[in-house]
């Protein structure tokens, strides 16, 4: 079947990568390397809660920063060390997805995008200024949480190869699986699913929790890695932005559109923000446009060839 | 009690305020079934028009009006009907990732060409208050309260009293059968987007008199207008009023009696339970997919 | 005992009843036909019974048990499926996916005996051929086998047909009759909405006749040919022959 290709050549390429820090690369590499791994861990998610259901979610920030959040506070105040505390950031994401996906996964296109929109804000302006309101000293507001020093930039490259394997494994188990037609059937027709004898609401629920909890999880490692979190930093609607658009470029709910889409626009941003802080919005802006009008389905997507049906 | 009557008051032309640059928002969703993301692109261009008038040629803001409607008006109508005209049948997904698009291409250009600095539009009038009993009521404020009410007065005679109007609301609610009466739809597309962004772009040069401009304006403005119309019901143009209000007085007794901080996470709240307890408004004459 | 039964079903949207204190029953292996004129109400009961909507008054009873109120899905499961007048198959999935949906969920069988019993059902009805191809690609007929695949991929018992034949020329249309025999063969109970009136009359066992959303008549195919109401219904003065 054709999936063997692009699933060798992955398969091939993270071999490679993980000996390739021990072959003298740069420091300034393997920190881009990890930065793109992180972010094809959050397209990655992205992709299973939106990319084969079709329900675009806006505030999937939300958990990305609970889970930093989350993080932070056990390391900090409960000295839990980091990987117990990145589990229960995903954890604490993943309980807390159930009763927002559950009342918002009901509503239909453009609500639900503003429902979680409306939820990831929320969240950023609670964390704001809940110490305030309540006269406590607890999530320190604006001034944010300062983390314990890290380990060195190699630890989080490993951390987040591990997870942009496990993100990209799960989204093949999931495609071929049950579970993958059921959403992919969500997304063509719900309602000829939901006839068709698909629990609709309780598969869309679960990817949701599916992808929430990872998206803790990575919250919690980027804020070990960067030492200083904000609510402003954590819950910035941009992140989800980035999301959103790396899973368009590469190619929505395939499976490995989020990989390119998210190593394409990573590097992008990284020649282009130093000198030109805009010009990469900007173009970001011109390639939604562009693959909206013109290849809708992405890179990796668009190579479905006519007439036939291939599962990449 | 006096407190409370100047934090009512206040909602209330906050909410006036609201109801101006949403109904636009709500225009376009009502007849297209877009939601357009770059609504507050639009708010922030009207209120760019009149900054630069009002600096360069020191025309007085209000005066400014006509241009900048007109201008929006132009800019609506060509993106509608170079652009978004060729997706209006695609699934709403498209639509708002397009618009989305949309919105990062001009809030960014507009932040390389105009920079980050934030701009006021300072007339002689801009501080001068009425006091009625020890209640304050800002001119401006009270000036462009009056101007909201006109303009959506206005769109709503338009739309049940003229040709177009009519047009348009047939479109809306049945587009086959309008074209079957020989309505070029993708035209009234085209008209009704560039009157959203008319009347958005008026009243974005009208807030400039009192609200900060500066090119990242936008987003909030976008954010509000979703909330403004979720809550009076999408589509239904005077429901942009009671959204308005409902917001602007829950926002003004948040910050007054707990945080001004606080209130921005009411509203949010707010929305997401209006989302899910009654997607079709106050009133219930929204439109639910 | 009936398989399907429904009592005084009821359904308003805003102030009119689409469906109006409706009784019908259906014996197993039966092939009960409904018509009526346009917006009679046939699509909405079904709408009903499949749990699409929750009906204002009355109640549906499968095998024994009430179902109505339960959710699309678990009716599905139960054993009742629906073909949709407006065809929805999962576009961008093949017809084999489309119809392997129907097996994994409606019948809950893992993947490997879905997948069996896709191909199976696919060489049933005809659409082997196509099983590759990307179902929002093939013709309308085609289409149309392919929701009734789905419906039988599900294991339903009794399988409602929305006008399932629309569109259809008259030797696409004898194929699906034939179709719809053998599936009764096989001991499934139809229920079909027809405007073809041949056709509702060649397959049906009992006819039911809906009208602004009450039933006006019951029997055999030639008792209601030549019931009065249901003449009037459709050949009266306010009223378009459908």
């Amino acid at each position: 079947m054709s999936r063997r290709g692009p699933k060798a050549l992955f398969i091939t390429i993270v071999l490679v990568l993980l000996i390739t820090p021990y072959s003298g690369m740069s420091g300034y590499l393997i920190r881009l390397f990890a930065t793109i791994f992180l972010w094809i861990g959050k397209t990655g998610c992205w992709n299973i809660i939106s990319g084969h259901t079709g329900y675009i979610d806006f505030g999937a920030v939300g958990y990305y920063g609970i889970g930093s959040y989350v993080t932070a506070l056990l390391m900090t105040k409960g000295h839990v060390p980091f990987l117990v505390s990145a589990l229960a950031g995903g954890l604490v994401s993943g309980l807390i997805a159930l009763p927002i996906g559950l009342p918002t996964l009901r509503l239909r296109g453009a609500y639900f995008g503003i429902a979680t929109l409306a939820f990831a804000e929320a969240m950023k302006q609670i964390l704001l200024e809940f110490d305030k309101t309540v006269e406590v000293n607890f999530f320190e507001g604006p001034h944010g949480i300062t983390l314990p020093m890290g380990p060195p930039n190699e630890f989080f490259y490993y951390i987040g190869l591990a997870i942009m394997v496990a993100v990209v494994g799960i989204t093949y188990r999931i495609r071929g699986s049950k579970f993958g037609y059921a959403l992919r059937a969500i997304r063509e027709a719900e309602l000829a699913a939901e006839l068709s004898g698909v629990d609709t609401l309780k598969a869309k629920v679960e990817a949701y929790i599916i992808g929430a909890f990872f998206l803790g999880l990575i919250g919690g490692v980027e804020a070990y890695w960067l030492t200083y979190i904000t609510p402003h930093m954590v819950f910035d609607v941009f992140i989800t932005i980035q999301m959103v658009v790396m899973s368009l470029l590469g190619g929505i709910g395939t499976v490995f559109g989020p990989v390119v889409g998210a190593s394409f626009l990573t590097i992008l941003y990284e020649l282009l923000h130093r000198d030109f802080p805009y010009t990469y919005t900007i173009i970001v802006g011109f390639i939604i446009v562009g693959i909206v009008l013109l290849m809708p389905k992405g890179i990796v997507g668009t190579r479905t060839t006519k007439g036939r049906v291939r599962k990449i | 009690m006096l407190l409370f009557l100047q934090s009512l008051l206040n909602g209330i032309l906050l909410g006036g305020i609201y109801a101006s640059y949403s109904a636009g928002f709500s225009l376009i969703f009502g007849v297209m079934g877009v939601v357009n993301i770059f609504h507050g692109e639009m708010v922030m261009l009207g209120a760019f028009i009149t900054y630069w008038m009002f600096t360069l040629f020191h025309i007085d803001p209000f005066l400014t009006i006509p241009f900048s409607a007109l201008s929006l008006f132009i800019f609506g109508y060509l993106v509608q009907r170079f652009v978004i005209n060729r997706v209006v049948e695609a699934p709403p997904m498209i639509s708002y990732i397009l618009t989305f698009g949309f919105h990062l291409i001009i809030a960014y250009t507009a932040l390389w060409v105009w920079t980050a600095d934030f701009r006021t539009v300072t007339t002689g009038y801009s501080g001068l208050n009425a006091d009625i009993g020890g209640i304050i009521i800002p001119y401006a404020r009270f000036v462009t309260f009056v101007l909201a009410l006109i303009v959506v007065a206005g769109l709503y005679l338009l739309l049940n009293r003229s040709e177009v109007g009519r047009a348009i609301q047939a479109t809306a609610q049945d587009k086959e059968m309008a074209r079957l009466m020989g309505v070029n739809i993708h035209r009234i597309y085209a008209i009704t987007f560039g009157m959203g962004a008319a009347i958005t772009g008026i009243a974005g040069s009208m807030l400039s008199t009192y609200f900060i401009v500066f090119p990242q304006m936008g987003l909030p403005y976008t954010i509000i207008a979703f909330c403004v119309v979720v809550l009076g019901g999408m589509g239904y143009i005077p429901g942009a009023l009671w959204g308005g209000m409902i917001l602007g007085v829950v926002q003004s007794l948040t910050a007054t009696y707990l945080s001004a901080g606080l209130s921005g996470a009411f509203t949010f709240i707010l929305l997401f339970i209006m989302l899910i307890v009654r997607p079709a408004g106050i009133v219930g004459k929204g439109i639910v997919e | 005992m009936a398989i399907l039964e429904a009592r005084n079903l009821t359904k308003y949207f805003g102030v009119l009843a689409a469906v109006h204190s409706v009784d019908f029953s259906v014996e197993k292996g039966e092939i009960l036909g409904m018509i009526g004129p346009n917006g009679a109400g046939k699509s909405t009961l079904f709408n009903v019974v499949m749990g699409v909507y929750r009906p204002d008054k009355g109640e549906v009873v499968f095998k024994g048990k009430m179902i109505s109120g339960l959710k699309p899905h678990r009716i599905c499961r139960a054993g009742i499926a629906k073909t949709s007048q407006m065809v929805q198959p999962f576009n961008q999935m093949s017809v084999f996916e489309n119809v392997l949906v129907g097996g994994l969920h409606g019948k809950g069988l893992p993947l490997s005996r879905a997948g069996k019993e896709a191909e199976e059902i696919l060489e049933f009805v005809g659409l082997g051929g196509l099983k590759e191809r990307p179902s929002g690609s093939i013709p309308v007929p085609a289409r149309r086998r392919l929701e009734l695949a789905r419906a039988l991929a599900t294991g339903a018992e009794i399988i409602l047909l929305d006008e399932n034949m629309a569109g259809l020329n008259p030797t696409e249309i004898e194929e699906v009759l034939r179709l719809l025999r053998e599936i009764r063969k096989q001991g499934k109970t139809l229920i079909v909405v027809e405007h073809i009136m041949r056709v509702i009359m060649g397959i049906s066992d009992r006819i039911m006749v809906l009208n602004y959303g009450e039933k006006i008549a019951e029997g055999t195919p030639g008792e209601v040919a030549n019931n009065e109401r249901v003449i009037d219904a459709y050949l009266g003065e306010k009223r378009c022959f459908a």
